[in-house]
């Protein structure tokens, strides 16, 4: 059975459904990582919650 | 320019060298000394002495923001030098993260002319899909557009020339890897890699090292030297 994909945005939480959104596995652990545009644009910071890895 | 540049990593090695010599020394006796250096060479992709004679931690007079928790320090001729340590931490992070990805859906791209022969290369060791020079808008985003190509993962030169490709992988919903230089905004970029970007030694080297972490991690044979991503003057 395939993972349910992340909803929220990794940094801020908000649901991820506006256009220009992304998800990706973590750079160090593999677990699935979501950022939305807002988050993208201004660069915010986003930290893993499984290994605590921090980008971008 | 590019012999200036050389002449510029060539002090900057020396006065490295100069600098942290003595430092070590005094800082650990012998035995132990020899431990941690034979440790930092099992862990490290090259010998550090290799990335500061390419110039890799050469940055601009000008940092960002963005770019701050990735300098070591300032010269005292206003340049800002990167931290060699994160770069080679960032290249293996980058390299596991693009080898989650099918290679064939991993798009190079370089706009700056010292970075088309390197991501060319690494295509080509990779088995992904290069896009150097211009970029012709649409390629991401425009399906009727002949050449059009939907990636899982870019992978950038510098975020200022390639401002298009980052532009349409936002809006495609691509992730965006980029190599960054103590001058550039991280907007739009998922994963960064501190590197010297301007540099012709330094852009093939973090390339065939990029190159070299992916084709281990994906168990793909890698038979080039460095030699083969250098651009000739």
């Amino acid at each position: 059975m395939a993972k349910p994909k992340v909803k929220y945005c990794t940094t801020c939480g908000v649901h991820l459904a506006e256009r220009g959104f992304v998800r990706f596995p973590c750079p160090s652990c593999s677990n699935e990582l979501g950022r939305c545009i807002n988050c993208r644009q201004q660069s915010n910071s986003y930290t893993c919650p499984s290994c605590g890895f921090e980008g971008p | 320019m590019e012999d200036q540049q050389d002449i510029e990593d060539n002090s900057e090695k020396n006065l490295e060298t100069e600098e942290t010599a003595p430092v070590s020394q005094s800082a650990t006796p012998q035995p132990s000394k020899e431990t941690t250096e034979s440790e930092e060479e099992s862990t490290s992709l090259i010998p550090i002495d290799e990335y500061l004679a390419s110039g890799v931690h050469i940055g601009t007079q000008q940092k960002t923001k963005d770019m701050l928790n990735f300098i070591y320090r300032v010269r005292t001729d206003g340049l800002y030098v990167l931290d060699i340590q994160s770069t080679e931490e960032r290249i293996k992070l980058a390299a596991s993260f693009l080898s989650k990805y099918d290679p064939s859906t991993i798009l190079v791209t370089s706009a700056r002319q010292y970075g088309q022969h390197p991501a060319t290369m690494f295509a080509k060791a990779i088995g992904a899909k290069s896009m150097v020079g211009r970029f012709i808008p649409g390629t991401l985003t425009n399906p009727q557009m002949e050449g059009f190509f939907e990636p899982g993962v870019t992978l950038v030169t510098d975020p200022t020339g390639d401002a298009q490709v980052i532009k349409e992988s936002v809006n495609v919903g691509v992730p965006v890897v980029a190599f960054c230089d103590t001058n550039n905004q991280t907007s739009s970029v998922d994963l960064v890699i501190p590197t010297n970007n301007k540099g012709r030694k330094a852009l093939s080297l973090v390339y065939w090292l990029l190159a070299k972490e992916v084709a281990k991690k994906m168990g793909i044979s890698f038979n080039y030297e460095f030699s083969d991503f250098e651009t000739e003057i």
